[in-house]
């Protein structure tokens, strides 16, 4: 079903419900993959995806359509995963380095990466990146989100985020090759 | 020498982290609509309007605020009444007769110590100085030159 389709629907109440669990349908994997890819545990990313389709519930009907629906929900989706992450700090008063190293040993854990050096190194190299950059990595590394659209998720420049990422990519080069 | 390690040579994973349970994407859409959708009524009593327009943690402070209340109305609402003053007791004192204080002391049996004398300045505070710190000796003295003595002794 279209963007469009489901906006429609949804604006009816008769076929609110129907709609919405197409929505839900339809994005629920991308909006997973990208919070998990954030949090690590999918514990964590079960609860902030259902959060973010709890926030989509409430705040759909003021979406005012200046951006697509999917640039909408990741929008939701990345902020709620930073506040998540911010807010891990401030409830265990936590430095950057003891979430990195959190997150470090459930990448560690993780049995899709076990046996496979080079790719738990990469998880590794991309955990060391301050979350915002750790973001537009993702989007654009592993989503391959056009740098356009990354500005709407993000607010940023496209500009900036071309060089966000530049360096991102340096530093996760820089750090696999030394720790070879 | 270190091989340079470069991402565009590297396979990517679209999604490189172990994969959610079985049939995770199945019910997922089920949970999210049954957050959203609104909680059947139970028997439980409605909260007011205004105690549920506030968020949680002003909730908090606002039951915390109510039993601290409670607790300092209960404290204060049981403090002693102040105590008669002194200076009035005396007063009502004087206007006994000395003869019927006699006769009370007499048929009650109760005897003025010494002990009772020492313990009076912890309990009249408002007594006249001179008169707590009334030597033992000066005490006798007074007992001895009331009028009294050869009726109860």
């Amino acid at each position: 079903m279209e963007d469009q389709d489901i906006l429609l629907k949804f604006a009816d109440p008769a076929s609110r419900n129907v709609a919405f669990n197409q929505l839900v349908r339809k994005y629920q994997t991308k909006v997973y993959w990208h919070v998990r890819k954030m949090v690590i545990d999918h514990d964590d990313a079960d609860d902030l995806t259902q959060d973010v389709f709890v926030k989509v519930w409430k705040h759909l009907e003021s979406f005012r359509k200046d951006a697509s629906l999917y640039t909408w929900i990741y929008r939701i989706a990345t902020n709620e995963c930073l506040n998540f992450l911010s807010s891990k700090r401030r409830k265990f008063f936590l430095p950057l380095n003891d979430v990195a190293a959190e997150l470090t040993a459930k990448v560690e854990a993780d049995p899709a990466l076990a046996g496979d050096d080079i790719e738990l190194k990469l998880q590794k190299a991309i955990l060391t990146l301050p979350d915002k950059q750790r973001l537009v990595f993702n989007l654009r590394y592993y989503d391959e989100m056009p740098y356009e659209q990354m500005s709407e998720v993000t607010g940023t420049s496209v500009g900036a985020l071309k060089a966000s990422y530049h360096h991102a990519a340096k530093k996760i080069e820089h750090y696999i090759t030394q720790s070879d | 020498m270190k091989t340079p390690f470069r991402l565009d040579d590297h396979p990517r994973r679209p999604q490189p982290l172990a994969s959610p349970p079985d049939g995770y994407f199945d019910q997922l859409p089920m949970r999210v609509m049954q957050r959203v959708q609104p909680a059947p009524a139970t028997g439980r009593r409605p909260v007011p309007e205004w105690l549920a327009a506030l968020s949680a943690p002003l909730r908090t402070a606002l039951a915390a605020s109510v039993v601290l209340g409670g607790f300092a109305a209960s404290f204060l609402l049981n403090q002693p009444g102040p105590l008669p003053a002194t200076s009035s007791a005396a007063g009502t004192l004087a206007t006994v007769p000395r003869t019927e204080l006699v006769e009370y002391l007499l048929a009650s049996e109760q005897r003025v110590t010494l002990s009772d004398l020492a313990e009076l300045p912890t309990t009249e505070q408002a007594l006249p100085e001179a008169y707590l710190r009334a030597s033992p000796a000066e005490v006798q003295d007074l007992l001895d030159i009331q009028p009294t003595e050869d009726l109860y002794l």
